[in-house]
């Protein structure tokens, strides 16, 4: 998405421009609206899309563009109100960057590709909801969002080595989960 | 299977949820409460700016008032040009030298008229029935030197 546009329609939208708040809702609100349920449950998807634009409104005496991309800026401030929502249990772990898991299981995993498609979306979701929060994070801006690396740091506001880090360990989680998943699967068929 | 095979497999599965949760999103209620609120600021903004532009004209329109004060006649010229006087007739000490001379107005008889040759006009207020005005050039000496009589201009057409 262009990014001058974005900041225009920012911009506009703070002061009070309805097709430009309508153009930027449009572009934003369903990622918003996707990272808000994987993170705190589908019930708070609507409030934290509603409480993160009404942030941006809320800071009609702005007129300068945010430092980072206007995605960054509006995820950032989802991200707060999330945070918030989690209290407690968003504890960021130590980083140990251990890949070791994910050897163990990529086998199992691989027979993933065994499942239905609906299988397959049900586990993998189940088994992304059961990350704890700070690597579910990084899966869902990086893998789901698709986000790049870079704003993905910018949102979570750390340096871009910790993200790689935390989707790897996020990954390895997955790859254990999943294979636990095939393993029930492939012994309900046998 | 290798490593790359199960992560390829992960990816897969990944975006078959980014996939499958593409329509997913906030619901029409949520739009439609922000684009109140849009429209609130939107009400206020033209609110503030009609108070700005009124702000501002007030002060234009007060800048050029007290400019156009500065222009006027005071309010004691005013009242000077709203009298009708005749012109100062010497008095007994009028050949009298003198350095500093000062107007002192006063009320006198109307018989004083009189004896300059002038008629008395109709008087306009009853308390003023046996007096009329004066402007008396007194020396610093203390003497008179010449005295005009002094009427408000309503009577103009009466003053001789």
């Amino acid at each position: 998405m262009n990014e001058v546009e974005d900041a225009q329609l920012l911009e506009r939208s703070r002061r009070g421009d309805e097709g430009a708040f309508s153009e930027l809702y449009r572009r934003y609100q369903a990622g918003i609206y996707r990272y808000a349920v994987h993170m705190c449950g589908t019930s708070a998807g609507d409030d934290v899309v509603q409480e993160t634009f009404l942030a941006v409104l809320g800071q009609r005496g702005r007129t300068d563009a945010p430092r980072q991309t206007v995605a960054g800026y509006l995820f950032g401030i989802a991200r707060h109100i999330v945070l918030q929502r989690l209290g407690s249990k968003y504890e960021p772990f130590t980083d140990s960057g251990d890949d070791d898991i994910s050897e163990v299981a990529s086998g199992a995993l691989t027979a993933l590709d065994n499942l239905t498609r609906t299988e397959t979306i049900a586990a993998v979701r189940a088994a992304v909801q059961s990350l704890p929060p700070v690597y579910r994070e990084a899966v869902v801006l990086c893998d789901l969002q698709e986000m790049e690396y870079a704003a993905a740091a910018g949102v979570l506001q750390c340096p871009i080595g910790t993200v790689r880090s935390r989707l790897s360990r996020a990954r390895a989680l997955l790859v254990t989960k999943l294979s636990a998943v095939y393993a029930t699967a492939d012994a309900r068929r046998q | 299977m290798k490593e790359s095979d199960g992560r390829r497999s992960l990816d897969t599965a990944l975006r078959a949820i980014a996939e499958d949760e593409a329509q997913l999103g906030a619901s029409v209620g949520i739009e439609v409460r922000l684009l109140a609120e849009v429209r609130n600021i939107a009400v206020a903004r033209r609110r503030r700016m009609v108070i700005v532009v009124c702000a501002a004209a007030a002060v234009v329109l007060l800048a050029l008032w007290i400019g156009s004060q500065r222009f006027l006649p005071s309010r004691s010229s005013e009242a000077r040009v709203a009298e009708v006087t005749t012109d100062f007739m010497p008095l007994a000490y009028s050949s009298v030298p003198s350095t500093n001379v000062q107007v002192v107005r006063l009320a006198v008889p109307r018989a004083a008229l009189v004896a300059f040759g002038l008629t008395p006009p109709e008087p306009l207020e009853r308390a003023s029935a046996d007096t009329v005005l004066a402007d008396v050039l007194v020396g610093d000496d203390g003497l008179a030197r010449a005295v005009r009589f002094v009427r408000p201009a309503a009577d103009q057409e009466q003053m001789p």
